[in-house]
């Protein structure tokens, strides 16, 4: 074949021509082919997931946290429900329009400020209102079309019925903050989620957590949501039952702030289990007003409510430790309890004095009558008979400079001090005035006054020491228990029979006859020791500790006032009040049981 | 050999090219599917399918007419359908509409007509004549001149609309065509080189600077492009190429080795030409326009701006898998994230609601019809008709890759349409009257 009117090399050459053109075409196509294999087979699914990404979105619905239980069946915490609009920002729209903004004005019918979250590097939901009516609520929801990107959520509140009374046992809630969101992501945290800080929030915040439910709906490239999918609700968290008892607390947390500071702690405990039945650090703070202005009122203010007294505040022990004292002597140097001891009010050694409290003498003095009078000359002696070593020994068998290992946070270990710290801290030998100060509970030693309720609960308990604890068990809403407190293998402190029947006998005659007899109760034998600790910041802290009934133990008792002077007088009428309450209480259930009978 | 009534008709359907047609009817139907269902989300598929029903069926006459008009007579009308379609092109600059910054639309009411469509197959009419009958003087200058008179011709039209991307087809139809008369290899090559230089230059450029707005810390590759962006470094460059031209053609020419002096100066001449022409280039273009030719190559510099729609487009695709979203069930078309989609990106929606399988299918069934043309090309009866086919089949072909390759990403955003699935009248009558004058320069291959 050839063209018409022209010869045979003018088509060839375009035959050569037109072979080269197809060659390139089908190179073309080709090229399209396999981008499109590309994108469509091996890329298929990354793209998928994209455009499920741009297309669904979820709202999130807080999931409201578990409930707290005391252990009298009271609420230590709950949630309270209203209704907020917040804004989600979508691809593209990052801010709220104006449009929005006053389209919401109007329905609500008041001026909106959006507050702008601070850490905007990770969530970007902005609230624009809370407290919203039931029937605002439907409005908003009735005009989505017009409201780009607003929705309404349920939002949970923690509400605290206690309120400061509980707040050191409970602790709050508040937002993740920014820095802690990269160590916490890992456990399924995400931004905008609230954590427990402090206490049982804190503590078991992975039980009290829920899990964010929320719509799942189809949105379109303006913003605007085309329809809902489905929904998810949340689910609230797993309720916990804790050992505290609320009416105890409240006690206990009246009488410390009616005390001549208002300042202490107080911790009441089961002795025969360990369970916490109250932990009171007083001043409190209200925990329901933790996210207004007034907590930065709690952070400024000078008597610290925000600080955990019972777990984080170091104390001396001061004339509380003559138990410790007391037990070494009698183990070690195996004294007679009848042996008597003159005190004149002062001690000298090398060319310094150390006073009795006592100024004008006890006169001569027994074991048991120098324990329940405190006579410090007594512990004086003894101290310097036994040495720094077994007093240093004897402090670590009653737990002290160790953690409890009570289940809350941030407890504090507490310092037993030995010749060797001294050196290194002080550059200053141990001296004998040394011993003789520890032999009373002061220079160096620090302890909490929870470590003192558990010293006292392994004396009632003869040496048993039980681990103190504020959760008995964690239950969630299907009723599966999650967590249930086990007693761990027993640990006792081993001390001859002899020695505990001596110090049960001194401690008993101590509130009968001696220092804590403000605590002297008709029916009931209570078992204590007050103590009067000297500490540079002002006037000395008053202690208490106690167990009651004394032949069988129920209940121990730790109580401090800081700075509230001696023992005896301003921390032993806060635990006669506890008491009181407690055996009120334990009839009025017995006459119960009777009437039911 | 015109015969009457219903034998004429019958001539002609028998001598249709079949697979052509086929090939053509199958593109259209997939389109009419692929508009309804973009058009599903504006809430306009009734409009959208009616004006492409409308004009599918004008088109098919003028296809018919066209057919059985004898293509031979264009040769000797060519002066009168060159000012023809200058005057149509002109007009549309005094009375046409404006419709998106662009004013080439005569607008009726109903329907509006783009004239710029029906000049881009009058300008292959004309151009394929004057190439035909001055085919023997083509290693002349002045041939290659007069060519590119025509060609402005056109161009200085549409770009005072100013409707950059109808340009684009023109010079790949020209080249083309210069290259199947037999332009020698080497003067298209500068041809390229010049034009390359003429719109590579300023996008380059535009390029550099939005890699330099991403990148946070100096390293050697900003430091590089900061060095490049100089405008001395420019200057440097291109001299120190034409001296390595000159150089080596001298150092060749000591070896015995005898080129032409004509090659290496026109070479050099159209380096320079393009490099001078680049900056007219550079400041004709707007800033947005030129964000968009080149963002294709990393879309996510900008992908709230000049990126979002191949990023989007690009979803659209991958996200179709192998068989696709379903009719109206594409996400990403139903909710509007892909823009433009009855349009420029109608080919996105293919590819997401029908999956690879209709997407690979509509690319063979264009492939087909290109393949067809260039078989018309080969078998036509004389090289007027070999030089339209070829003109045809080009423009088709080059639209397909810019279209085609743009919605995945591998060519700028331009916004030309991808003819016979693109929603648009002027562009489905056009395309229908160019098959038009394909079939009949088949139908007519055996006539002597």
């Amino acid at each position: 074949m050839v063209w018409q009117k022209e010869d045979r090399f003018a088509y060839e050459n375009f035959l050569e021509k037109h072979k080269a053109i197809f060659v390139f075409f089908i190179l073309f196509f080709i090229c399209l082919s396999m981008r499109l294999f590309y994108l469509q087979i091996i890329k298929g699914n990354k793209y998928k997931a994209i455009s499920e990404h741009q297309r669904l979105h979820n709202t999130n619905e807080r999931a409201p946290r578990g409930i707290v239980y005391s252990s009298d069946n009271d609420i230590l915490v709950s949630n309270k429900f209203s209704y907020v609009a917040l804004y989600y920002p979508l691809d593209g729209h990052k801010k709220i329009s104006n449009e929005t903004l006053k389209n919401l004005e109007i329905i609500l019918g008041r001026d909106i400020k959006p507050k702008t979250d601070k850490n905007n590097k990770y969530g970007k939901i902005l609230k624009l209102a809370d407290n919203l009516t039931k029937e605002e609520m439907f409005k908003i929801r009735e005009q989505n079309l017009r409201l780009c990107g607003v929705s309404v959520v349920r939002e949970p509140r923690r509400v605290y019925p206690l309120a400061e009374t509980s707040s050191h046992v409970t602790g709050y809630t508040s937002e993740i903050k920014p820095e802690e969101i990269e160590e916490l992501s890992e456990q399924g945290y995400k931004p905008g989620y609230y954590i427990g800080r402090g206490g049982i929030e804190q503590a078991y915040d992975k039980y009290l957590q829920g899990k964010t439910g929320g719509w799942q709906v189809e949105v379109n490239a303006r913003g605007y949501r085309v329809k809902a999918l489905k929904y998810i609700p949340p689910e609230i968290g797993a309720s916990i039952y804790s050992t505290i008892n609320s009416k105890l607390q409240k006690v206990a947390y009246d009488a410390l702030k009616n005390s001549d500071t208002g300042k202490g702690a107080v911790v009441v405990l089961d002795a025969k289990t360990g369970a916490v039945l109250s932990l009171v650090s007083c001043p409190g703070f209200d925990t329901n007003k933790i996210r207004y202005k007034e907590f930065s009122k709690f952070l400024k203010d000078k008597n610290l409510p925000l600080f955990n007294r019972a777990l984080q505040a170091l104390y001396p022990p001061g004339s509380i430790f003559k138990v410790v004292t007391f037990v070494a002597a009698v183990e070690v140097l195996n004294i007679n309890p009848s042996e008597k001891v003159l005190c004149t009010g002062k001690l000298e050694l090398g060319d310094r004095y150390y006073t009795c409290w006592c100024k004008h003498g006890h006169g001569w003095l027994d074991l048991v009558h120098a324990t329940a009078q405190s006579c410090n000359i007594y512990f004086y002696q003894l101290g310097l008979k036994l040495g720094v070593k077994n007093l240093e020994k004897f402090s670590k068998k009653f737990y002290l400079g160790k953690k409890t290992g009570i289940d809350l946070p941030n407890e504090k270990n507490g310092f037993v001090p030995n010749p060797e710290w001294k050196k290194s801290k002080q550059k200053i030998k141990w001296l004998q005035g040394d011993t003789v100060i520890f032999s009373i509970g002061q220079g160096g030693l620090w302890v909490t006054p929870l470590q003192m309720s558990c010293m006292m609960s392994s004396i009632a308990n003869k040496g048993v020491y039980n681990k103190p604890y504020v959760v008995e068990k964690v239950i969630d809403i299907n009723g599966e228990e999650l967590y249930r407190h086990k007693p761990e293998k027993e640990d006792r402190i081993n001390l001859s029979d002899r020695t505990w029947s001596l110090l049960h006998t001194a401690l008993l005659e101590t509130v009968e006859s001696g220092t804590g007899k403000r605590c002297k109760f008709k029916y009931i034998k209570v078992t204590g020791k007050t103590g009067t600790a000297q500490n540079p910041h002002g006037k000395d802290h008053a202690w208490f500790i106690s167990y009651a009934p004394s032949d069988n133990p129920e209940i121990v008792i730790a109580v401090i006032v800081e700075h509230g002077g001696g023992g005896g007088i301003n921390a032993v009428p806060v635990g006669r009040e506890i008491y009181r309450a407690y055996f009120d209480m334990v009839s009025e259930t017995e006459n119960n049981r009777e009437s039911v009978r | 050999m015109i015969k009457q009534g219903k034998n004429f008709f019958h001539w002609l359907v028998s001598n249709i090219d079949l697979y052509l047609v086929l090939s053509v009817t199958i593109l259209i139907v997939i389109s009419f599917i692929a508009i309804y269902s973009a058009g599903s989300n504006y809430g306009m598929s009734f409009r959208y399918l009616s004006v492409q029903f409308l004009a599918t069926g004008i088109g098919f006459l003028g296809l018919l007419l066209l057919a059985s008009f004898n293509y031979q007579h264009y040769k000797h009308l060519d002066k009168l359908i060159y000012v023809l379609s200058l005057v149509l092109l002109a007009s549309v600059l005094l009375f046409g509409s404006v419709k998106r910054g662009t004013k080439g639309w005569f607008d009726f009411g109903f329907i509006s007509f783009q004239p710029v469509e029906i000049a881009k197959i009058m300008y292959i009419l004309v151009l394929s004549s004057f190439l035909d009958t001055k085919a023997k003087e083509f290693k002349r200058v002045s041939f290659l001149i007069s060519t590119f008179a025509i060609l402005l011709g056109h161009l200085v039209f549409i770009m005072m609309q100013p409707d950059f991307s109808s340009t684009l087809s023109y010079f790949p139809v020209t080249l083309f065509l210069l290259y199947a008369i037999g332009i020698e290899f080497f003067y298209l090559l500068c041809i390229i080189i010049g034009g390359g230089l003429v719109v590579g230059i300023p996008l380059l450029g535009t390029f550099f600077d939005m890699q330099l707005k991403i990148a946070q810390n100096k390293t050697f590759l900003t430091n590089l492009i900061l060095f490049l962006k100089n405008d001395n470094t420019v200057v440097y460059i291109i001299s120190a190429v034409l001296v390595l031209i000159i150089s080596s053609w001298w150092f060749l020419w000591k070896l015995r080795i005898r080129i032409p002096i004509i090659y290496p100066v026109v070479l050099c001449g159209a380096i320079v030409l393009g490099c001078v022409s680049s900056t007219f280039v550079e400041k004709s273009l707007k800033d947005y326009q030129r964000k968009r030719l080149v963002v294709f190559l990393d879309p996510h510099v900008d992908p709230r701006g000049s990126g979002y729609n191949i990023i989007q487009s690009k979803i659209a695709i991958g996200s179709g898998k192998f068989t696709g979203k379903g009719l109206k069930k594409g996400t990403q078309t139903q909710l509007g994230f892909l823009p433009e989609q009855h349009t420029d990106f109608i080919f996105s929606v293919i590819g997401e609601e029908g999956g690879w399988i209709i997407a690979q299918l509509t690319l063979i069934f264009y492939f087909l019809f290109i393949w067809r043309a260039l078989v018309i090309a080969k078998e036509s009866r004389d090289r007027y008709g070999s030089l339209m086919a070829i003109g045809i089949a080009t423009m088709f072909a080059f639209y397909a890759v810019i279209n085609i390759g743009m919605v995945m990403g591998m060519m700028p955003v331009t916004g030309i349409p991808l003819l016979f699935l693109s929603y648009g009248g002027s562009s489905i009558f056009s395309s229908l009257c160019a098959v038009g004058v394909l079939c009949s320069i088949y139908i007519r291959r055996h006539t002597y």
